[in-house]
């Protein structure tokens, strides 16, 4: 007995043995921190889509998976199941799934309508009139009918954004500029006690705001001034419908918490399942009004550590997965491995990122940064940088097999608008800067005898005014981040061997929890590499950001900090492009002609490197879906609404995916 | 007894209010700009962040904010989540969760305690030999690899050698859970086996284990009746507040199975400012180890009748 039980416990151990003897072999994979992180992949859980699949062939223009799986990243958890109540883009990738906004977008980016089936303006955008489907339903957890969807839900949805106790201060920064009384209704509720502002119901929200309902299916809103670009507005979250007979049902005060299992939908699915830090389930809601649409007959987004998706991917668990530097240098390399032709470089994410230049910079200890302001401020100092600068190291962190595909040299995000003629507006905005074309070789921008000269000009200059060279200048990042690390490494190279270790040098700062806060908000960062993704279509959107004096400007606000600048020069040429996009933002009556202004602005702005862009987030993933036959929108909430989506049960091919390109004219 | 558990509960409520003060005063000293997300520290103006704090009651004076946690305290109140899951109360976001981490940490508690005193005990019975070596050898693997890297490594042999679930699933909790008890399993059994083993070796040396072995007691009685029973005094002051602490659940093992359970929450809510679950989890955490320390006393002095708890030197 006893040697049986000795034999037991040996075993056991064994056992034990096998598996802490494992850790010590090699690392895991790389950190998925950098640009190929996040985001969604798809799959079939546990089994692969081969459990779910239908018989359809590899690459076949098919709805093939039946069962989706994405993933978010653990910091990207659901928290809220109120559209209104969220500006969270965790929250509005599976909110836009269960509710149906006014208007959508295709695969191309185009408007579309979804609840409304007409739409527009007569007076250039002041008024704008939406035509609403009669068969639009709300629908409980369980699928059963509640309420009709109608233009008051519309109503009632604004009236709780515009009510800062019950909504607080979410999404309120659209309405409040575009729609007329908008932002007196907010003040005047903010005026109230919060047991008057949660008892509100939409008498004095009618009165006040250039919203109404003529019927239950015609929806006018009254802008504060010509908005030619509002129907787009309605693709965001602040223009998305409530039901007032939910919140009859619940009580306002039950709204914000309110779980998947109270919330009603009137989207493409209903939120079957939530489990935070782990799963969300989306089951097709069967009182959908696109009765065409294709859906999947259940989506499912796990929450996992970005580090580990290749694995499932790997497993059958997932069918798509973003890929990190060194995973995809892995594949990319060994001509033999598995997935060596199934390597599918992704359309841009829908952000522009810019370099965003720091003229009012603070040293550590909060006292003006004056060299770094001096030298910033100097327009032949920044014009060195944006023609020295070869950045195809930094992007081959994010596309090292394509890097020039993340070349960036407009400010504003190619996609987002399109002339009359089809021209897209970034296009035409490098096309005045006078770019040379691509040779496939070299970075479209980079000129060195431009950057010679404006490096001995800068030199010349600053160095009369009392500043030291090399300047230097300080870039912050996560320090718990070792991607960003490497990347910053290599930025750092990129500095020292395009601009000259005589000129400036690149120091690398970390703040250790909050870039805003500790960085940013202080000012001690002499640029700021960030992307901005549209909030609706149009230039304004992206171009007023910088504007100088401008109350709604983000960036001026926060990054460049212009407002607070004392050089002259710098004010005078930023006075003159803030000048020119606001006599842009006046022309309502012409798009081309307002687009063409913006255009104008843009390229002022540019020549003078105010701004310098910076890169487009282009990386390579592997996947069993086509990312060409979803909702492709640069604004608005609904990219990830799983509605359409063309599915292969093997992974595409490099081929394939060039063809889907080539197709979309790309 | 009584009123050694009289006291004792009275010094606990103390110290969980002590503990529960300084963390929310901690957590009020930090700058109002944390209460607000990244994009809405640089998006609402100065005004429209004062709007929220005050409508919060952030802005009210320390004193008074401080006399109202009380209040809700006693009421049971603990408010609502305003980042985790946005509106719901905080009983409920932890009620949802700790039954998962209980439910694996009980299952691997009960698994490292049965493998890990095995362990002990075979190291001890060829102490110097092969089986103890390799126990020692275990033992120093686990606590020297870091966690990740032994956590992958199991993740590839269980999911590619064995076809078990990467992620904990609610569908197939079985399978899925499987891979996050043995990650959870792997320190715990070593520090078994190890304190296990010096329990009963120190126990070995004792004389009244040579007088017994003169006097012709068998090795086995010895081994069960004196031996372990004795080197098991000191380990069982621990397990009623590694029991108790099973719903705090494991941070990097539910992190990286996906298991919506206890283990990040606390630190989620920090990092999130999610002050009334911050606040919660720590009453609980505090409330329970301190609970957690009692019971052990009191299991000590059951299984050793010599240790007193409450007469002169016989507390600890």
């Amino acid at each position: 007995m006893r040697k049986k039980a000795a034999k037991v416990a040996a075993l056991a151990l064994a056992a034990a043995m096998v598996l802490s003897a494992c850790g010590g072999g090699s690392s895991s994979s790389g950190s998925g921190d950098g640009g190929a992180s996040g985001g969604a992949a798809s799959g079939s859980e546990n089994a692969g889509s081969g459990d779910n699949a239908s018989s359809s062939g590899v690459g076949e223009a098919s709805h093939a998976i039946t069962d989706l799986v994405t993933y978010e990243s653990q910091n990207n958890e659901q928290e809220g199941f109120l559209m209104q109540n969220t500006e969270k883009s965790a929250d509005l990738n599976v909110l836009c799934n269960v509710y149906s906004p006014l208007l959508e977008v295709n695969n191309k980016g185009q408007l579309v309508p979804a609840v409304a089936t007409e739409w527009g303006t007569d007076d250039g955008g002041l008024t704008w009139t939406f035509k609403l489907r009669d068969d639009v339903k709300w629908v409980d957890y369980n699928g059963n009918v509640m309420a009709d969807c109608t233009a008051q839900d519309w109503i009632t949805g604004l009236e709780w954004v515009m009510n800062f106790h019950k909504n607080g201060s979410n999404n309120t920064s659209m309405p409040s500029a575009l729609i007329a009384g908008a932002d007196d209704y907010l003040q005047y509720t903010k005026g109230l006690s919060p047991e008057e502002a949660m008892s509100m119901d939409n008498t004095k929200f009618l009165e006040m705001v250039g919203i109404e309902a003529p019927d239950d299916y015609t929806l006018i809103y009254h802008c504060t001034q010509n908005a030619p670009y509002f129907d787009t507005v309605c693709t965001s979250a602040c223009l998305y419908p409530l039901s007032q007979a939910l919140v009859d049902t619940l009580g306002v005060e039950n709204m914000v918490g309110m779980t998947n299992e109270q919330m009603w939908c009137n989207g493409a699915y209903i939120e079957k399942e939530y489990i935070n830090s782990n799963s969300k389930t989306l089951v097709p809601n069967p009182e959908y009004w696109d009765k065409d649409a294709q859906r999947f007959d259940s989506v499912t987004i796990r929450i996992t550590d970005a580090t580990q998706a290749y694995q499932l991917f790997e497993n059958g668990e997932i069918d798509h997965v973003s890929l990190d530097e060194s995973t995809l240098r892995a594949i990319y390399d060994d001509e033999g491995h598995k997935y060596h032709n199934n390597l599918a470089e992704m359309r841009p994410r829908k952000y522009s990122y810019q370099m965003h230049l720091n003229y009012s910079k603070n040293n550590e200890d909060g006292t003006p940064d004056d060299n770094w302001n001096k030298a910033v401020a100097n327009e032949a100092f920044r014009l060195a940088w944006y023609y020295g600068l070869d950045l195809t190291d930094y992007w081959a962190r994010y596309n090292f097999i394509y890097p020039l595909h993340c070349e960036n040299l407009a400010y504003t995000m190619k996609g987002l608008l399109y002339f009359s003629d089809g021209t897209d507006y970034a296009d035409r905005v490098v096309e005045k800067l006078g770019v040379p074309a691509s040779d496939g070789e070299t970075p479209r921008r980079l000129n060195q005898e431009l950057f010679e000269k404006y490096k001995a000009q800068a030199m010349e200059e600053l160095a009369a005014e009392g500043v030291t060279f090399p300047v230097e200048a300080d870039a912050y990042i996560a320090a718990n981040s070792q991607t960003a690390l490497d990347t910053y490494n290599v930025l750092k190279q990129i500095f020292s061997e395009s601009l000259g270790d005589d000129f400036v040098t690149l120091n690398i700062g970390t703040y250790v929890s909050s870039l805003s806060q500790e960085v940013i908000v202080p000012r001690k960062q002499s640029f700021q590499i960030n992307g901005w993704g549209a909030d609706y279509g149009d230039p304004a959107n992206f171009v007023d950001q910088e504007r100088y004096g401008y109350d709604g400007a983000y960036y001026a606000k926060n990054y460049s900090n212009i407002n607070d600048a004392t050089d002259e020069d710098l004010i005078a040429t930023y006075k003159e492009f803030s000048e020119m996009a606001e006599k842009a933002g006046e022309i309502c009556d012409d798009m081309d002609a307002r687009y063409d202004a913006y255009v104008d602005a843009e390229v002022f702005m540019l020549q003078h490197a105010l701004v310098i862009p910076c890169y487009y987030d282009v990386s390579w993933e592997l996947t069993k879906i086509n990312d060409y036959t979803k909702m492709y929108a640069m604004y608005g909430a609904q990219n990830y609404t799983y509605k359409n989506w063309e599915t292969s049960v093997d992974a595409y091919t490099t081929e394939q995916y060039d063809a889907f390109k080539a197709a979309a004219g790309e | 007894m009584a009123k050694y558990t009289v006291k004792r509960l009275l010094q606990s409520l103390v110290t969980v209010l002590v503990i529960a003060t300084i963390v929310f005063l901690l957590m009020r000293m930090l700058p109002t700009d944390y209460y607000f997300t990244e994009d809405q520290v640089m998006k609402l103006t100065e005004e429209q962040k004062n709007d929220q704090l005050m409508a919060a009651g952030m802005l009210d004076p320390i004193g008074e904010q401080l006399l109202r946690f009380y209040g809700q305290i006693i009421r049971l109140d603990f408010g609502t989540s305003r980042r985790i899951q946005n509106g719901q109360p905080v009983v409920a976001v932890i009620g949802s969760k700790f039954t998962v981490s209980m439910r694996m940490g009980l299952i691997s508690m009960a698994f490292s305690l049965v493998l890990g005193v095995a362990l002990g005990i075979l190291q001890t019975r060829n102490k110097d030999h092969l089986l103890d070596h390799v126990g020692a050898g275990y033992t120093i693997l686990v606590n020297a690899v870091p966690s990740l890297v032994s956590y992958s490594l199991v993740l590839v042999v269980g999911s590619k050698v064995f076809g078990l679930p990467s992620l904990y699933s609610t569908r197939n909790v079985g399978e899925s859970s499987i891979l996050p008890i043995i990650c959870i399993s792997l320190s715990s059994v070593a520090y078994y086996a190890l304190w296990t083993r010096r329990y009963m070796v120190d126990e070995l040396n004792k004389d009244y284990i040579k007088l017994a072995r003169i006097k012709g007691m068998a090795t086995k009685d010895i081994m069960v009746k004196h031996v372990l029973k004795n080197a098991f005094v000191p380990l069982i002051q621990y397990i009623p507040t590694s029991l108790l602490l099973t719903i705090s659940g494991s941070l990097l093992a539910e992190r990286f199975f996906s298991v919506p359970g206890m283990g990040p929450l606390l630190t989620d809510a920090i990092t999130r400012y999610d002050l009334n679950v911050v606040q919660t989890l720590v009453i609980l955490y505090a409330s329970l180890g301190i609970i957690g320390v009692f019971l052990g006393d009191v299991a000590m002095m059951i299984l050793d009748p010599r240790i007193k708890l409450v007469d002169k030197g016989g507390t600890r």
